[in-house]
């Protein structure tokens, strides 16, 4: 008895010495259990939250938490991760500071009056632009190191040298390639950048190539972003001539290797010089956090708005415990929560009075993807009728839980021309409700008129067959690529076979790995599938005419539908032309190429999501939308206690 | 003199397995569909051109253009030298980002296998000496659901009891969210958040381990040379510590062994729940990206620290029964 008492409380021992150990350091509340679910805003495109907003601090103040899914990695400076959290870091470290041009809420660029004094735009009579912007004086890096147009200039060359393409790891994601000269400056037989200049010290200017122009976005291409030559390239400065700017002085490979690269000091590790509206201040390799404070020396962005909130933490959380860290008040903010059992679970939370939410539209959307290179999906008719064959608001409700609405063709939701002609989509765009005769006459317009005894098709004949022209029989066989674990997959596994067996259509899933379906779509093992499962998203500079381009060097990893349509090439590229005042051109070239879209349907959107961001009560001021997330969002919010 | 002929022989093995392995292990995973430098450079560039630039520069620089026989023998031979290559997932040197994971996935391994042993053995022994008893059941019953149910229901039980009914532990992590502090501070909140990862793994082992040392008890108790102690007037504690247990721990080195080994190997389940930045989730994140210099360095090291634990569990034979000589 005595052993058995002994060995229980040597248990419990265990137990209690390692809970008394480990009881600092955590925030936690007692909160109710959750009840019932609150679904009442479904497709309502709007920001709420439950309490009245209090008075803005003057100065920064609090910490906020946000929780990811993905992990934080140790890359500060742009080119070297493309995951999400690493993207926020660099729009809050660079992007969102100082950058000439900016994104605003209201989903336009504009010239940044805070940090540009005054722009010049220049068209050439070879048809290439020159953007000159002058810079305000007084803007300096968050240390107090005066910033002038060398450092803008700097940026360009940097990151499009061979020393820099040269440092381990390092690619280039921006649009530096679209000036003149680029070519010649990045394989290294030119020192000076010929479309980058150094007019002054407070002045720079860009050339853009005629090949790129008429561009819509054209003014994205002036902008560009302040990094610091005596913390990159201590040594060297900017200097002009009638060839371009270039660095001079001791820039190499090797030098950069120690200035960027080194683990312990390089910029792309430790960027403690810069001008965004956060600072960097620590990153944890064993925890994979990662910190900043505001930078104090930070004028505002755009509107003149400096962050309120003190420190940003960004942390890695799981969808299967993160509304629950918000509820134990580890995590303040969840960003992008999306399917009807996480949804829920915040809205619990919501109702408890234990966390706020914000509730905004997808700029993208999930679907099914043809490659309409292949046979039989080549034909508009044969993906017209497996559209018609897919109840989608049917598959919006199960698969988003009642958070998500139907897309007709592609536009995000959130997208502001979607938003201004609601009512033209609703009515001009055919929505392919379930229409099983509509299917099978379209198959039969498209010569799946056959048995498999080369007779004419009736219903309960099984498959269709086609004669082709070589006089044989191809059955309607549908290859259809889906992912592992995939929930999408798992209810389209559900609904598909049954209907299109119902119009004489077979289908023949495989599941393979995304790495295995990424090779698939750009055609690097044998084209074997008609159709996958994917998701889209758009950006603020959304450019559809890369997407639709029939040029064979985009096909797959931009056109990754294969489609070589005339017509929707067209309306595509007729949108890239128009100028970017003229929204009224645009948004006719919209819907026109909308409409093309709409009816060549090179993808089946199924869902597009109602995102939920949930919060912390002491966040206010937060209202993000599906182009505007938590990274611009977070610059207007403020933390009261 | 036989003793160094068998280490020698070891080593000879070691090194003829190691170079086998490698090969296998490598064409292996070169043959795994999908293109690691695709993934690296994403689609942010929107010009077919310069991407093909990048893409191509990217492949050079990582050897990846070459054959594979000559991708083979370049990263044997680096590799030998202390250069296990460069994290596609990362853009660093492996070496550099192991570290962290790697000293996370030990820690954590330790402190379970100390805990696991702890309770496991006397309760082993206990149960053996006992068997058939009450405490004995219950025990029984006990490992046997601690040994079957998934590691993910018990994680996510814990998590449910200790860090939300009862909100004693952290849900995840390895620290406080910009947790400041000494030394000591941190270490505490670090034992903080390691706690539950670490109770479901000490519940998920100690199952395993209590029923091996109580099998490896009840056989011996039951030896001519147990009936001869005890016939000697021995106290009881001495004939089971001494006489029993110490020829029971045969099978319990083996298993020992076997932790020890694993001690460097993450659960991919537990530090995915538990979001603890271990080996585990690395290694699952890199084979999803195609990261395969971080995959097979840590594959190779656990083919030599499994070699080179055959040899150490040679020797704990030796330690723990004088009649096992180490020869040819």
């Amino acid at each position: 008895m005595k052993k058995k008492l002994l060995s229980l409380f040597l248990a419990s021992a265990m137990v209690i010495s390692m809970a008394a150990c480990g009881n600092n350091g955590v925030t936690t509340n007692n909160a109710p259990e959750n009840t019932g679910a609150d679904n009442e805003e479904v497709g309502d495109n709007s920001q709420e939250t439950q309490e009245q907003e209090g008075t803005k601090p003057n100065a920064p103040s609090g910490q906020l938490v946000i929780g990811s899914t993905t992990d934080l990695k140790s890359d500060f400076l742009p080119g070297w991760s493309n995951d999400a959290q690493n993207q926020a870091c660099y729009l809050l470290l660079f992007d969102q500071g100082y950058s000439t041009v900016q994104y605003t809420k209201e989903g336009e660029f504009v010239f940044n009056p805070t940090v540009v004094k005054s722009h010049e735009e220049t068209e050439n009579p070879d048809g290439s632009k020159t953007f000159t912007v002058t810079i305000q004086d007084g803007l300096t890096y968050n240390e107090g190191t005066p910033i002038t147009a060398k450092d803008y200039v700097f940026q360009a060359l940097l990151v499009s040298s061979p020393e820099m393409g040269a440092v381990d790891g390092f690619s280039s994601d921006g649009y530096i390639y679209v000036y003149e000269g680029y070519e010649e400056y990045n394989s290294g037989q030119t020192k000076n950048f010929k479309g980058v200049r150094l007019v002054d010290d407070m002045t720079y200017s860009v050339t853009v190539k005629a090949d790129e122009l008429p561009f819509h976005y054209d003014i994205y291409y002036a902008g560009l972003v302040p990094y610091p030559i005596s913390v990159i390239s201590p040594g060297c400065t900017v200097e002009d001539s009638e060839d371009g700017a270039t660095i001079t002085g001791e820039f190499t490979s090797d030098v950069l290797q120690e200035t960027v690269n080194n683990p312990q000091t390089g910029y792309r590790y430790r960027p403690l010089v810069t001008a965004g509206p956060y600072q960097f201040e620590s990153y944890d390799t064993t925890t994979k956090q990662g910190v900043l404070t505001v930078n104090p020396a930070f004028l505002g962005d755009y509107k003149g708005v400096k962050p309120l909130i003190e420190k940003i933490i960004l942390k890695t959380v799981t969808s299967a415990t993160s509304i629950d860290e918000l509820r134990a008040g580890t995590v303040d903010l969840l960003s992008g929560v999306s399917g009807g059992t996480e949804i829920n679970a915040g809205l619990d939370l919501v109702d408890e009075g234990i966390a706020q939410k914000a509730v905004y539209l997808r700029a993208g959307y999930g679907k099914i993807a043809f490659d309409c290179s292949v046979f039989p999906v080549d034909s508009v008719n044969v993906r017209q009728a497996i559209s018609y064959i897919i109840d989608k608001d049917e598959f919006v409700r199960q698969y988003t839980g009642g958070y998500g609405k139907s897309v007709y063709s592609f536009y995000g939701l959130s997208q502001w021309e979607a938003i201004e002609n609601a009512d033209w989509i609703e009515s001009e765009l055919n929505h392919y409700d379930v229409d099983v005769e509509k299917a099978k006459s379209l198959l039969a317009e498209d010569g799946w008129t056959f048995n498999k005894d080369g007779e004419e098709y009736k219903d309960g004949d099984g498959t269709r067959y086609k004669r082709l022209e070589d006089g044989t029989l191809a059955p309607l066989t549908i290859n259809w690529a889906n992912t592992p674990n995939n929930p999408v997959s798992t209810l389209l596994s559900s609904v598909l076979p049954d209907a299109m067996t119902e119009i004489g259509m077979e289908l023949n899933p495989t599941t393979i790995e995304f790495g295995v379906l990424t090779e698939s779509i750009m055609h690097r093992t044998d084209v074997q599938y008609h159709m996958y499962n994917l998701a889209t998203g758009f950006s603020s500079a959304h450019s559809p005419w890369y997407y639709f381009s029939m040029d064979d060097d985009r096909m797959g990893l931009y056109n990754q539908n294969w489609i070589k349509d005339e017509d929707l090439a067209k309306t595509s590229w007729a949108m890239k032309s128009i100028p970017y005042e003229d929204k009224e051109g645009w948004v006719e070239a919209w819907k026109e190429f909308i409409k093309t879209w709409n009816e060549k349907l090179p993808d089946i959107p199924l869902y597009s999501d109602q995102y939920h961001d949930f919060f912390t009560n002491k966040l206010k001021g937060y209202e993000p939308d599906g182009l505007w997330d938590w990274r611009y969002a977070i610059i207007d919010a403020y933390i009261q206690e | 003199m036989a003793t160094v002929q068998y280490f020698v022989k070891r080593l000879f093995y070691i090194i003829i397995v190691f170079f086998f392995v490698s090969i296998i292990m490598f064409f292996i995973y070169k043959s795994v569909p999908g293109d690691p430098v695709r993934m690296m450079l994403g689609n942010n560039i929107t010009n077919p051109q310069v991407y093909q630039q990048q893409y191509d520069s990217m492949r050079e620089s990582l050897g990846l253009d070459k054959s594979l026989p000559i991708q083979y023998i370049s990263w044997i031979s680096k590799m030998l030298t202390g250069n296990f290559g460069f994290s596609i997932q990362y853009r660093q040197d492996v070496i550099r980002i192991v570290a962290a994971p790697l000293k996370n996935t030990v820690t954590l391994n330790l402190f379970s296998m100390f805990f696991v042993f702890l309770i496991s053995i006397p309760l082993g022994i206990l149960t053996g000496v006992k068997h058939n008893s009450v405490l004995d059941n219950t025990v029984q019953v006990g490992t046997i659901v601690g040994y079957s149910l998934p590691t993910f229901v018990i994680a996510l039980l814990a998590i449910f009891l200790f860090a939300i009914v009862f909100p004693l532990f952290p849900i995840s992590g390895v620290n406080t969210p910009g947790f400041t502090g000494t030394g000591m501070e941190k270490a505490l909140d670090t034992l903080h958040h390691m706690f539950l990862p670490m109770l479901v793994m000490v519940l998920g082992g100690v199952g395993s381990v209590v029923r091996y040392v109580r099998a490896a008890m009840i056989d011996v108790l039951r030896m001519d040379y147990i009936r001869t102690a005890r016939a000697k007037g021995l106290r009881e504690q001495v004939v089971i510590y001494v006489h029993a247990f110490r020829n029971a721990l045969i099978p319990i080195v083996t298993i020992m062994t076997g932790w020890l080994i694993s001690v460097f190997g993450g659960s991919v389940v537990i530090e995915s729940i538990f979001l603890w930045n271990g080996i585990g989730k690395m290694m699952i994140d890199a084979l999803n990206q195609r990261d395969f210099s971080v995959v097979l360095t840590m594959q190779m090291f656990y083919v030599v620290l499994t070699l080179a634990g055959n040899v150490i569990m040679d020797i704990g034979y030796c330690m723990v029964d004088p009649r096992v000589k180490l020869t040819n």
